[in-house]
């Protein structure tokens, strides 16, 4: 059944490592998002699957550029103009939701998973904070500046709260509100949106996540907060509404180095406690090494590799892995080893990508085949999850096959193949 | 508190200021060809009597000994007797303060009113029909002069609807209201409206459409902000999305514009004034400038100041309660 | 000073804006109108023809009622005549109460608003600039009493302090020789064109404090760049740091803003001229006023000359708007003093 849903890709039956004995919670199958610009058609993120499995740690790292974040945006929907998911399922794993949507939506339930992307748009917007929650890179520009931490918490625990106390209608949670509503609440303070229970629990999450004197910090400004405390503050407005999956994107790169491993610490230990999934975006292989079960690394809008930790650090198979690995100082052997990839990831817009691979143009292994057609994703070696998207998976390199001349060379060859 | 230390500060500058425009005031006779003795004396004055006049106002007195009768006497709330009528200056321009004020105060109301939701509408709707029309009304709201817009009003309402009146300020609102609540009658109310609709509209269009303007662009701005991004991704309802965070964070700038636009209100209502023979300050500064009438004008431009002042002052304490973090800078 | 990237984000923004392309070509129109106007007007703007006062234009005709006396059989009687006014293509706007077309009028009445708009702007940037830059770039007591007096002024709205000026100076005006009409190309037109001096001078110094403001803000961020900083390290003068880095940092937002103060003085001017404060009675501001005392008669006396004022504002907005948009100043909607 899970062969079907998901089209060409095999199904996570259970085989190979410990983490996928269990139905995922996630699956993303040919995620597409595109933005529409006056320069042209860019393909952000094309044809991406992986799962997510129930209390893991998954990691996408790849390149700025490389269509990470706008992949965590196209899972909550929050894509915006001039920019749109264009194809794809996201299959969410939720028995509740999936009785509620079978008569109204039936192509978009199957067993207990429901399709996110062919539910009503009400529907998926409520399932923002109970089920998909979102840390941002830089946390001063993601909180609203001029209202309270404490507030801006309490928020979203309020929004959680009113749409348990009508379980009922998934619907009124986010419709229900309207602007005279709005108006009233605002003019009386006793009416304010935010209950009072709320903003202690606000002050509760503050604690939980380390933040000392919370009840004092709750009632400050964004802008009195240092970058790491406020990146506390927004794992904590995260966990708000007891996500299933949380996103975190680059949670820690706006951060400085000693402050970076205190959040990453409290991310492990929520996700223990909680025993939520944890979807973490980063551009830094040390953090996918110290964090994550299970990784995907993306190269311009694709996944490149898929795989178990073990899979693409110790057996990478696609040469653009084995950039990136090599490109990480090593701390005992600080010998000038440092390899950066030649070249820069390539612009996406769709007229000028081809059928082709795109790392082709920076590849050390390319040949001949990799411009003729872009190459499929293919098991390889490893678990059975190990998937790539090169050539070199079912053949050696072959030299004599390589790639010749400059790179305006291979380009001239490649559009001529268009 | 924090705030009122904030606005302590801003009082205190605000007085500089008030002290600053007395000063320009009273520099601007000396800047200024003729002397006041001809506006006062007849024609045929004997030099005696001109110099009786002269003693009288104190114009042989040095410079400074001037400068400080004009301070000491304002601070008394007398600003001298008018060249004119010989009545005091201040009787004359404090009656004609809360004409103004109205004007003023109903055009802004009504300006907030209209523009606000307008700008929300327009950036929510953005490139549909209702954006297009918003942005052409405001394009052209803040392209015409509000004396021509009030002339055209006239001419539709007045001369071929016959509907508003064209001139004068009739009750007044206090007294319309007055009448209102012990008599029990709304026709003093409804020919309060007949007066000052048109001369609203005339004022208050340019500000709508400066407001919508920026409102729009703001909420544009703040739509696509990051914060407002992770405000969804917390599953707010987008009503809060808008209103309380993004139309929040847009009236920052808009608070700041108006406050700076101010000034353009004022001078819209004194050629509003004239357009409609609203009996205002603005009325009161043309026919002293014409009649070179000193303490008139003088007071007027005073009271105009002091006004501008304040009404920054409170809007500065807007600003600081919308947007709090300038009260720790 | 202007980078290619610059002129390639105007030509984008051009390239993608209808409105953009609309403002310039508003624009280039009023400018041409303006420039030549003896070759576009088809009457001379300031002769009275009373036979042909009131004429509605094309498309549009009024009535009047005349009423005369006159003997008849030796007895003084009272006409009342009806009569239906019709328009005539040879005054395709109208003509005023006088007798004069208003195409005419219109079209001479863009050299003065255009005229007072640049002049009024140019003489507003220089003095604003200079003190905002030297505010800026001196900081401390300097900054503070040239700030305070720039909030002095600002407490002062701009067209009543315009009002009591010209007022109180009076309404010099200079005769300014017509190139085209000495050159022998458009004989019958007025030898001469009205610049009215006052209001030029009192409109750029009652808006100079939008561009100190502005230049202000620019010297402030420009001054702490590390190239300033180096500059300065390595001896160059005050005054050459000013004229060689700030400035020309400067100039974006201080273009983006002087096209907006254009608009606004062109509707500084025309009020001033509505009010009767000014020195030259060919002027779009001075017709409506003019037109106010025929409005039950003859609307288009009033109407003519504001959609003229409406029109080449929006266009010069437009045109600000584009440069703003193309060139991000980051002065948001500040400086425009329009409206009066």
């Amino acid at each position: 059944m899970l062969e079907d849903r998901a089209g060409s890709e095999d199904a996570p039956d259970g085989s190979g490592a410990d983490t996928t004995t269990a139905d995922p919670i996630l699956e993303v199958r040919n995620l597409s998002t595109q933005f529409f610009t006056a320069e042209g058609q860019v393909n952000a993120v094309e044809s991406v699957s992986f799962d997510v499995y129930d209390g893991e740690i998954f990691g996408i790292v790849g390149e700025s550029g490389s269509g990470k974040s706008v992949t965590a945006l196209s899972i909550l929907d929050l894509v915006e103009s001039p920019g749109r998911v264009t194809a794809g399922e996201i299959w969410y794993r939720n028995p509740d939701l999936a009785d509620d949507m079978r008569d109204s939506h039936p192509e978009a339930v199957e067993g207990e998973y429901v399709d996110t992307r062919r539910v009503p748009t009400g529907v998926r917007r409520s399932l923002r904070g109970p089920t998909f929650s979102m840390i941002f890179q830089d946390p001063m520009s993601s909180f609203n500046p001029s209202i309270t931490v404490g507030e801006q918490l309490a928020e979203a625990i309020e929004v959680q709260r009113r749409a348990r106390a009508n379980p009922r209608s998934t619907r009124s949670r986010t419709q229900g509100y309207g602007l005279g509503r709005f108006l009233t609440d605002s003019l009386l303070p006793s009416r304010s949106y935010v209950s009072a229970e709320s903003r202690e629990r606000a002050t509760g999450l503050l604690d939980q996540v380390g933040i000392p004197d919370s009840a004092e910090r709750a009632a400050e400004y964004p802008n009195q907060f240092s970058g790491g405390m406020l990146q506390r503050a927004m794992v904590a407005q995260a966990l708000a509404g007891e996500p299933d999956v949380l996103i975190a994107d680059e949670p820690t790169t706006a951060l400085d180095v000693t402050i970076q491993a205190q959040i990453l610490d409290l991310l492990a230990d929520l996700q223990d406690e909680e025993d939520m999934s944890v979807i973490m975006i980063t551009h830094d292989l040390g953090v996918i090494a110290r964090m994550c079960d299970r990784v995907g690394v993306m190269y311009a809008g694709e996944i490149a590799e898929r795989g178990s930790l073990t899979d693409v650090f110790d057996r990478p198979v696609h040469p653009y892995t084995e950039g990136l690995l090599e490109s990480i100082p090593d701390p005992d052997d600080p010998a000038p080893r440092l390899q950066p990839i030649e070249g820069n990831v390539p612009s996406l817009i769709d007229s000028e990508m081809g059928n082709r691979c795109y790392f082709a143009d920076r590849c050390p292994k390319a040949m001949d085949e990799c411009v003729a057609e872009k190459p499929a994703e293919v098991d390889t070696a490893g678990s059975a999850e190990h998937r790539v998207r090169c050539v070199l998976a079912e053949r050696e390199y072959d030299p004599t096959r390589a790639l010749s001349g400059t790179e305006e060379d291979r380009e001239r060859e490649a559009s001529a193949d268009d | 508190m924090a705030l009122g230390r904030f606005v302590l500060k801003r009082a205190l500058q605000g007085i500089v200021v008030v002290w600053g425009v007395v000063t320009v005031v009273f520099g601007l006779r000396f800047i200024t060809p003729g002397n006041p003795i001809s506006v006062i004396a007849p024609l045929d004055a004997s030099p005696e009597t001109r110099q009786a006049i002269a003693r009288e106002l104190g114009l042989n007195d040095p410079l400074y000994v001037q400068y400080l009768d004009y301070l000491l006497g304002l601070l008394q709330g007398d600003m001298g007797y008018s060249y004119i009528s010989n009545t005091q200056a201040s009787a004359q321009v404090f009656a004609r303060l809360p004409a103004t004020l109205e004007l003023a105060v109903v055009a802004t109301i009504v300006a907030v009113v209209i523009s606000i939701p307008l700008g929300v509408l327009s950036a929510t709707r953005r490139n549909e029909p209702a954006d297009y029309g918003a942005t052409l009304f405001s394009l052209a709201g803040i392209s015409t002069p509000n004396f021509w817009l009030g002339i055209m009003l006239v001419l539709v309402f007045a001369v071929q609807l016959e509907i508003f009146k064209t001139s004068g300020r009739g009750p007044g609102f206090v007294s319309a209201l007055s009448m209102l609540v012990t008599q029990g009658s709304a026709a003093g109310l409804l020919s309060w409206l007949s007066y000052i609709t048109l001369p609203a509209l005339a004022l208050g269009t340019y500000f709508t459409a400066l407001i919508t303007r920026l409102t729009r662009s703001g909420m544009l701005d703040e739509l696509g902000s990051a914060y407002v991004k992770a405000v969804r991704a917390k599953g707010l309802p987008e009503t809060l999305v808008r209103y309380k965070h993004a139309l929040r964070n847009t009236l920052v700038p808009v608070i700041t514009v108006l406050g700076l636009q101010l000034g353009t209100l004022i001078g819209g209502a004194v050629i509003t004034e004239a357009v409609f023979d609203w009996p205002g300050l603005g009325t009161l500064v043309i026919t002293s400038i014409t009649a070179r009438d000193w303490p008139i004008l003088q007071g007027s431009l005073v009271v105009i100041g002091v006004g501008f002042v304040l009404i920054n002052i409170a809007v500065d304490t807007l600003y600081a309660y919308v947007n709090p973090q300038v009260v720790y800078e | 000073m202007i980078s290619p990237r610059t002129l390639g984000n105007l030509r984008r923004e051009f390239r993608s804006s209808a409105l953009a392309k609309l403002g310039v070509l508003i624009v280039v129109v009023v400018v041409g109108v303006a420039v030549l106007a003896p070759m576009f007007a088809p009457h001379d703007p300031t002769t009275q023809n009373l036979d042909r006062s009131q004429l509605p234009p094309v498309g549009f005709s009024t009535t009047t009622n005349s009423t005369s006396t006159e003997m008849v059989n030796g007895s003084l009687e009272v006409i009342n005549e009806t009569n239906e006014i019709n328009a005539t293509l040879t005054y395709p706007l109208g003509t005023d109460s006088l007798g004069r077309g208003m195409l005419s009028r219109v079209i001479y009445g863009a050299r003065t608003s255009l005229l007072v708009g640049l002049l009024g702007t140019i003489l507003a940037a220089v003095v604003g600039v200079s003190v905002g830059l030297v505010a800026g770039y001196y900081r401390g007591r300097v900054d503070d009493t040239l700030m305070r007096s720039a909030d002095v002024m600002l407490a002062f709205p701009s067209l009543v302090l315009a009002i009591a000026l010209v007022g109180l100076w009076g309404r010099a005006a200079w005769r300014v020789p017509d190139p085209l009409v000495v050159a022998g190309i458009t004989p019958e037109m007025p030898a001469s064109f009205v610049l009215p001096g006052t209001v030029i001078v009192v409109v750029g110094l009652v808006n100079w404090v939008w561009f100190a403001r502005v230049a202000r803000g620019e010297a402030l961020s420009v001054r702490e760049q590390s190239y300033v900083k180096a500059a300065r390290s390595v001896g160059a003068s005050n005054s050459f740091i000013i004229r060689r880095h700030i400035l020309p940092n400067s100039a974006t937002p201080i273009l983006v803003l002087g096209t907006i103060q254009v608009a606004a003085i062109i509707l500084l001017e025309s009020a001033l001229s509505f009010l009767g404060f000014s020195g030259t009675t060919l002027s779009w501001g001075f017709d409506i006023a003019r037109g106010r005392d025929y409005l039950a008669s003859s609307w288009w006396i009033s109407t003519v000359p504001g959609i003229a004022i409406v029109l080449s504002v929006i266009g010069i907005n437009l045109l600000g708007d584009w440069l703003r948009d193309a060139l991000d100043p980051g002065i948001g909607g500040e400086g425009g003093s329009g409206g009066a």
